[in-house]
């Protein structure tokens, strides 16, 4: 609907009344329940807010105390973001080569597509108690497969100690994220142009080099599209962390949304403005996370091309 | 008293330098069928939206059987239009497509029955009635689009390209259905087009134009025999019309000859007589293909050119000879007989049939009037 | 040169070709593989819906082996002996009615945006998606104040209302993109028809969107059906608990009770599971279709 020039075309101006109807429902939801929230975690931030409704200004001191006096917080951020990180090279690398596996037509492609999406859809919690079953020192199917093929000396409480605890929990991620990305990659080439794989067919490339050279950069925004979905995810992550390990042990599995819900809900401090303020500088983090990867990644883009 | 009147209709987007529809005028009388041709990006679509109400009039002023229409809501104006790509609503079936419309009006459920299935008796489409888009061929669609818009015994059809999606045999079914649709139903069509073949068999009237404006309203055969500039000229007629830079120069006493390139031929008296304030002038000469011709069957009047032939494309009812002449940098198309037996690289003599000639200013590139008795 | 019949119907040279046990033994390698990580991907998931089959005690004798005796009893004293019924009822209350009004909402608002050209139209919408890549942790802590504040705190209204907005952004994404890519000329001729805006979205938009509208119900579905941290904030009575929190808490009381544990975690699973097996299609479509570029 183009906005009329002339004053008369009274049916034909922009229907606000109509377009107000429809945004406004969801824009109202926004607000309330996102926009404002948002905004009142800043506003906290600054504040000591108490839970009998109290609020003293309080100025930078909470971002001054997180930054400076609060060893755990790094840990946590330290943490999260090793998480962040790793987990979309593992992720995404390790889909790839599941989807090129599929993509060279192999029988039973449907069904292999179908079982490997299936991680993805089942809750954090069932994951996490399932997987702590898995990791049990005494019968779970990781240590009874070491014995299995006589590696008795590798097993050990994987969730229990702080030296295995974020890389078990890692390989966690990576099992329920890969079939996702594998599935992603596999529409993605299946709707390449297949003249161009001819082509490089035809130009008689190896296996190889038709790969790296061909494939990979037909697909690369897919890739870069799944590399920060997993990075997003990763900073987030809170379900996990709270069903198996709750943090620990000694920290080894803080993550940054533990740790705020721990501060605000969990601890006695009684004080919301500490976590909210943790809350808005890992907001900021994020943000600044998601920007800084994309223009990285797509700059690379420009280069080679 | 004209059903459809345009008076200086203009539409200007926002943030758009150019106006895409400028100062348009048009009549469009009762029972008429009026093609709005010319090529893309010529503002004839949007005209068109305009009359439907589904676009905002700038300036102007648009009336129906007289009533202003400028701000009237597109339902309201008693009309139909039937889109390019059918606009058919794809969850309903035939039936429903057709009755939609009228659903809305209030009208009782026993006339909208009766209505449609007459309107289905009429395009052949009682037995697909309750079929869904998904399962008819182009054509069917098309016809349910047409159902849809005589259902509603509309004043106005309008027509946005209707027959461009389908294929060409399709097409000239299709054509011919529509004309003999408008002779039965009586109405008053609007249709657009950027295809000539479809203007010049179905248009009463034809309007053609160019970069928002109107160049040339008129009669098909009217406007094919005198184009008023040489995009007309050159837009009707496939293959086009050949305008070669020409002069005309001045030969002894008062004969007048036309100098295309080396050959200078010679024009017949009559039409020399009226060319004479313009010896000396250059020109772009005009000449259809149909009016060249091998030497065997010249007509009288016709002037004679030697040409070596640079292709030969026989097309089954008629052959197609492309011609260079020397000193002339543009071929010439010529429309022979099948008979031909031309080949690629021969020279042959060529007549024109120069009483059929058009003449055009080379800067204006509008025609120079020639009165002829034809 | 002379060319021998044959010699004109030669094999393309793939290296499979020339070497065909190569090539067999490639692909069965491959095969292997991939059975192995299928084991590895749905194997826990299998072994969950056999422990759930089983008593604690059977399991605890042999973690790995398949149910002898098939106890479907577990189901019912699951759902009525550990509360789990309660709490995949209140689930299901609280996920369809967001569901619903989200789906509604956000038909709308991506109709809107879709549609119509006003001048705020793409920087609402950069606004609405973006709040995608927002983590949790920014509106949890104000939410939890929000809903004390209104005394919606521990009610499934309250977290009713949460996971429309939560919901809200991806929803909107899915369908606009779809919205957006019916033609123009379908909603020209409703209007020469007569029919109002609101008409319009009704009566054309929804039902030629539906199959978008389908998919992001069931992810929708899905994702609300297994969210935790928001419930874990807002929830506090038993009474009132969803089906994450509901096994959380069982774990944290009967650690040892494997057997219960798995039977929970299985009616947790499987509407999850019904709709995959009608839907797999759709919901992977609809899924990943937003990373696909």
């Amino acid at each position: 609907m183009k906005r009329a020039g002339a004053r008369e075309d009274a049916g034909l101006r922009t229907p606000w009344l109509a377009l107000s109807g429809f945004l406004l429902p969801a824009l109202v939801m926004y607000a309330a329940f996102t926009a404002y929230p948002v905004a009142r975690t800043f506003w906290n931030a600054f504040h000591k807010v108490l839970p009998n409704g109290n609020e003293t200004w309080v100025g930078f001191a909470n971002l001054r105390a997180i930054l400076n006096n609060d060893p755990t917080f790094w840990k946590a951020v330290g943490n999260t973001l090793a998480w962040a990180l790793v987990s979309p090279v593992l992720e995404v690398s390790l889909g790839l080569l599941l989807a090129l596996a599929l993509y060279a037509r192999i029988p039973f492609a449907r069904f292999f597509r179908i079982a490997w999406f299936t991680p993805v859809l089942i809750s954090y919690v069932v994951v996490g108690i399932l997987w702590m079953w898995i990791y049990n020192y005494d019968w779970g199917v990781a240590n009874e497969l070491l014995r299995l093929v006589g590696l008795d000396a590798w097993t050990r409480p994987w969730l229990g100690n702080p030296a295995t605890a974020l890389p078990a929990l890692i390989f966690v991620t990576t099992w329920m994220w890969t079939g996702f990305n594998m599935v992603v990659l596999l529409a993605a080439l299946s709707s390449l142009p297949s003249e161009v794989l001819e082509a490089a067919e035809l130009d008689n490339c190896g296996w190889g080099r038709k790969l790296w050279f061909v494939i990979v950069p037909l697909v690369r925004p897919t890739i870069l599209n799944l590399i920060v979905l997993s990075f997003i995810g990763k900073m987030k992550i809170f379900d996990l962390v709270w069903i198996t390990t709750h943090g620990g042990p000694l920290w080894s599995t803080e993550t940054v949304s533990t740790y705020v819900y721990k501060r605000a809900f969990d601890w006695s401090t009684f004080d919301l403005g500490y976590p909210s303020a943790i809350a808005a500088i890992w907001f900021v983090f994020v943000l600044a996370g998601v920007l800084i990867l994309t223009s990285l990644l797509r700059s690379r883009e420009r280069l080679e091309f | 008293m004209a059903v459809v009147t345009l008076r200086n209709i203009t539409k200007r987007y926002d943030g758009g330098a150019e106006a895409a529809v400028r100062d348009v005028s048009l009549d469009v009388g009762h029972g008429e069928f009026m093609v709005l041709l010319g090529p893309s990006g010529c503002g004839k679509s949007t005209a068109l939206r305009m009359i439907a109400g589904l676009e905002s009039i700038s300036a102007g002023t648009l009336a129906i059987d007289g009533v202003r229409m400028n701000g009237v809501p597109a339902k309201d104006r008693d009309i139909a239009m039937v889109f390019q790509s059918y606009a058919l609503y794809p969850h309903m079936n035939v039936r429903d497509n057709m009755a939609f419309g009228l659903r809305r009006r209030g009208l009782p459920r026993g006339e909208i029955d009766q209505a449609v299935s007459e309107t289905a008796a009429l395009l052949g489409l009682s037995p697909y009635l309750s079929r869904k888009p998904h399962a008819l061929s182009g054509g069917q669609r098309q016809r349910v689009a047409l159902g849809r818009a005589i259902v509603r015994k509309p004043k106005v059809f309008l027509f946005d390209e209707p027959l461009s999606n389908l294929d060409a045999a399709l097409r000239v079914s299709m054509r011919a259905e529509l004309i003999k649709l408008h002779q039965r139903l009586s109405a008053t069509m609007i249709y657009v087009t950027h295809d000539q073949v479809e203007a010049m068999t179905m248009g009463t009237r034809i309007c053609i134009m160019q970069a928002g404006g109107i160049v040339q309203t008129g009669a098909p055969l009217d406007i094919y025999r005198h184009p008023v500039n040489t995009f007309v000229a050159a837009f009707l007629g496939n293959p086009p019309m050949n305008l070669l830079p020409a002069r005309l120069d001045r030969g002894q006493g008062s004969t007048l000859s036309v100098t295309m390139g080396d050959a200078q031929l010679a024009l017949p008296p009559n039409l020399g007589n009226i060319l004479l304030p313009h010896a000396g002038r250059d020109v772009i000469f005009g000449l259809r293909p149909e009016e060249i011709c091998e030497s065997s069957g010249a007509p009288p009047g016709a002037a004679s050119l030697r040409t070596r032939v640079v292709a030969v494309e026989p097309l089954g009812a008629e052959t197609l000879l492309v011609l260079a002449a020397a000193g002339c940098t543009s071929e010439i198309v010529a429309r022979v007989s099948r008979d031909s037996m031309a080949r690629a690289g021969e020279t042959i003599d060529v007549h024109l049939n120069l009483a059929a000639m058009q003449l055009f200013d080379p800067q204006t590139t509008e025609v120079i009037p020639i009165q002829q008795e034809h | 040169m002379n060319v021998s019949a044959e010699a004109l119907y030669v094999e393309p040279t793939l290296r499979s070709a020339r070497r065909p046990l190569a090539g067999h033994i490639a692909r069965s390698l491959l095969l292997i593989l991939l059975a192995g990580y299928t084991a590895f991907s749905a194997g826990p998931f299998l072994w969950l819906a056999s422990m759930s089959l089983r008593t604690t005690s059977e399991i605890s004798a042999n973690h790995y082996a398949l149910p002898s005796i098939l106890h479907w009893e577990k189901f019912p004293a699951a759902w009525f002996g550990s509360s789990y019924g309660t709490y995949f009822l209140n689930s299901l209350e609280v996920v369809v009615a967001a569901v619903i009004v989200l789906t509604l909402i956000g038909a709308m608002a991506a109709f809107a945006f879709a549609r119509y050209r006003f001048r705020m139209n793409r920087v609402l919408y950069f606004v609405i998606f973006s709040t995608i890549i927002f983590p949790p942790q920014i509106t949890i802590i104000s939410l939890f104040q929000v809903l004390v504040d209104y005394g919606l705190f521990n009610s499934l209204v309250g977290l009713t209302l949460v996971y429309i907005a939560f919901q809200l952004p991806l929803t909107v994404y899915i369908l606009e993109s779809f919205f957006a890519r019916v033609p123009q000329d379908l909603f020209d001729a409703a209007r020469m028809d007569g029919y109002s805006d609101g008409a319009i979205f009704w009566r054309v938009m929804l039902p030629i969107g539906l199959p978008a509208i389908a998919t992001t119900v069931i992810l929708n579905f899905i994702l609300l059906w297994n969210e935790f941290l928001y419930a874990v904030v807002l929830i506090a009575d038993d009474a009132k608990r969803t089906l994450p929190l509901g096994i959380q808490k069982f774990m944290g009381d009967q650690l040892e009770d494997i057997g219960m544990i798995s039977t929970g975690m299985m009616i947790s699973v499987i509407p999850v599971v019904i709709l995959y097996v009608f839907f797999s299609e759709k919901l992977i479509q609809g899924m990943t279709a937003g990373a696909v570029k």
